[in-house]
């Protein structure tokens, strides 16, 4: 007969650091504990100071692992860099800096989602830190939400309105990205809606007898309406330097817009 | 009149994102109490205080980012607002139409405060000059240079006299307005001074900072009266009673604390918001408090005459 029980793998939610630290501190600790056996041993002030002891050696051996991450991450090892924090934040979950720097690196390595989920925890886990606002607000940006973009970079300047680098390139870009496509919008929609005017012209709706003139006034109307349409289709919403928006006529129709910040500020090694 | 401090009402979700900057108003025509309201949403609200609740009145639109500061004039006709799209707007608040927009220039306004008289705007600015506005013409009218840092904070003496102003790297300057002479520069503290605010007799200001501190300044012979801690975290913002002896202030440790002015000891802790609280202030008797914050909410407390 099959007996029922809960099923675990042994060591399945457990970390390996973690669990290395932690039998290198027992044999550590059973050393000693041999020796003085008949002694008399204060057992919850020892278990106190063990652990004190641990979480010490945990903030220590972190320290270091997001050191080598950041010098890896410098000579472009990428992936070593977020494996290297991905161990640090394993022993201090809760240290933003961490989270803050895999997230510069995962938007190296393109990985979008996972470089605003990590940005998200380092704003979680300190607020009033404007640099962690700025990498959430980049990889927003790079994920296309340019609204939770500009929201981020806000936050960022309110809390410190000093840094020129906000205001000039990353708050005044999404801004631009996002009147280009408010204004993008509204071109579909102005297409859209001539397009649907073409197939239901409302001046053959009212009356059906057919009247020369009237026949001849609809068609005119339709045929002005198509080209207008043509037109629609061929122009593309750019916005020049100043912010302007203009609609031009191209053949392709492809977005001429090529001014990106550039990609080495979007990497700056912090907290080190 | 209450006898202890205690909280009065909540708005909750006052604004579609977090609350920026708060004021108390009375008009001077007919006596009724307005509060403005701005906001991360773009949204800057005005709202009537009567019968001990809110009600909404005016949703002003025309901000293009979020308002970082408002004021409202000394009769209650009027109120400004500074956004980080650097217009400066001023509103009618009877019919909630916009009068003026001044466009300041690229990070040229923060905090505005309008002068004892209602004719003049201050605000800071990132090269450290205090620019003046003619609420009339809508237009620059002079500046007075601290020669310092990013200006965030900036507060009129209530006789008309002075004019102080906080940066970014936390110093403090008080200026002659008459003069338009640069009196004092104090090194007040480390770290930004987010808020300040004079006594209603013009003797004392009081700053607010990152570091956490409150400190009182004799304003006269410019010496510190006294370092007051006891906030966790950033201290964001500062009001002073008009009954002259108490003074609030808020921080991002979520609370709101009142103090004494004479004996320096915080008397009553508000514990009421769910996160950072950027704007507090008193009504005109002193007789209420107004805090709202990144949770959205507009609190009123009553304080015991």
């Amino acid at each position: 007969m099959a007996s029922f029980g809960w099923k675990r793998k042994v060591g399945e939610k457990v970390s390996k650091s973690v669990v290395q630290q932690f039998e290198a501190e027992a044999e550590k600790a059973e050393g000693p504990s041999v020796d003085d056996e008949e002694e008399e041993v204060n057992w919850l002030h020892a278990i106190k100071r063990r652990r004190e002891i641990l979480l010490e050696d945990c903030a220590a051996k972190s320290k270091r692992l997001k050191d080598e991450g950041a010098q890896l991450a410098e000579q472009g090892r990428h992936w070593e860099a977020v494996k290297k924090w991905d161990e640090a934040i394993q022993l201090t979950p809760d240290n933003p800096v961490l989270y803050e720097m895999k997230s510069q690196v995962l938007t190296i390595l393109q990985e979008l989602f996972p470089a605003v989920k990590a940005a998200e925890l380092a704003v979680k886990f300190r607020p009033l830190w404007w640099e962690g606002w700025q990498t959430l607000g980049r990889a927003q940006l790079n994920l296309g939400e340019v609204d939770l973009a500009v929201r981020s970079f806000q936050v960022a300047i309110h809390l410190c309105p000093s840094e020129h680098s906000l205001w000039q390139e990353d708050l005044a870009w999404a801004c631009r990205l996002r009147k280009q496509r408010l204004a993008t919008k509204e071109k579909i929609r102005q297409e859209e809606e001539t397009q649907k005017q073409i197939l239901n012209a409302p001046e053959l709706e009212q009356d059906y007898d057919f009247e020369s003139d009237e026949v001849l006034a609809a068609c005119e109307a339709v045929a002005k309406r198509q080209t207008r349409y043509e037109e629609l289709k061929r122009t593309t919403v750019i916005i020049d330097t100043e912010g302007n928006i203009k609609n031009v006529v191209t053949g392709e129709g492809g977005s001429e817009d090529t001014a990106t910040p550039s990609e080495e500020q979007f990497v700056k090694a912090r907290g080190l | 009149m209450s006898t202890q401090y205690s909280i009065l009402f909540k708005q909750e979700h006052a604004h579609d994102d977090a609350i920026w900057t708060a004021a108390w108003g009375k008009s001077e025509a007919d006596g009724t109490e307005t509060i403005v309201t701005g906001s991360l949403d773009d949204m800057v609200k005005v709202w009537k205080w009567s019968d001990e609740k809110l009600e909404l009145q005016w949703t002003l639109e025309g901000h293009q980012l979020g308002v970082v500061s408002v004021d409202i004039s000394h009769n209650g006709a009027i109120a400004a607002s500074s956004s980080l799209d650097a217009h400066i707007r001023v509103w009618d608040l009877e019919s909630g139409k916009q009068i003026k927009s001044m466009d300041a220039g690229p990070v040229d306004a923060w905090s505005v405060a309008f002068s004892p008289d209602s004719k003049y705007i201050a605000t800071g600015s990132h090269l450290g000059k205090v620019n003046i506005f003619g609420v009339e013409s809508g237009k620059k009218e002079y500046s007075l240079d601290t020669r310092g840092k990013f200006i965030l904070s900036i507060a009129y003496s209530p006789d008309g006299k002075y004019l102080a102003s906080g940066a970014i790297d936390g110093i403090i300057n008080i200026f002659d307005i008459a003069t338009g002479k640069l009196l004092h520069t104090l090194e007040g503290h480390a770290m930004p001074i987010r808020s300040l605010t004079f006594s209603p007799d013009s003797q004392l200001l009081v700053t607010a900072s990152d570091d956490g501190y409150i400190k009182i300044y004799d304003v006269q012979h410019a010496n510190l009266a006294g370092t007051l801690s006891g906030h966790g975290s950033w201290v964001l913002n500062v009001a002073f009673s008009p009954d002259d002896t108490h003074f609030v202030s808020s921080s991002s440790d979520k609370s709101v604390k009142v103090w004494d002015a004479s004996s320096r000891a915080c008397i009553n802790t508000f514990f009421d918001h769910q996160d950072q609280v950027w704007s507090v202030k008193y009504n005109s008797t002193g007789s209420k408090i107004i805090s709202a914050g990144d949770d959205r909410a507009i609190h009123i407390y009553d304080c015991p005459m």
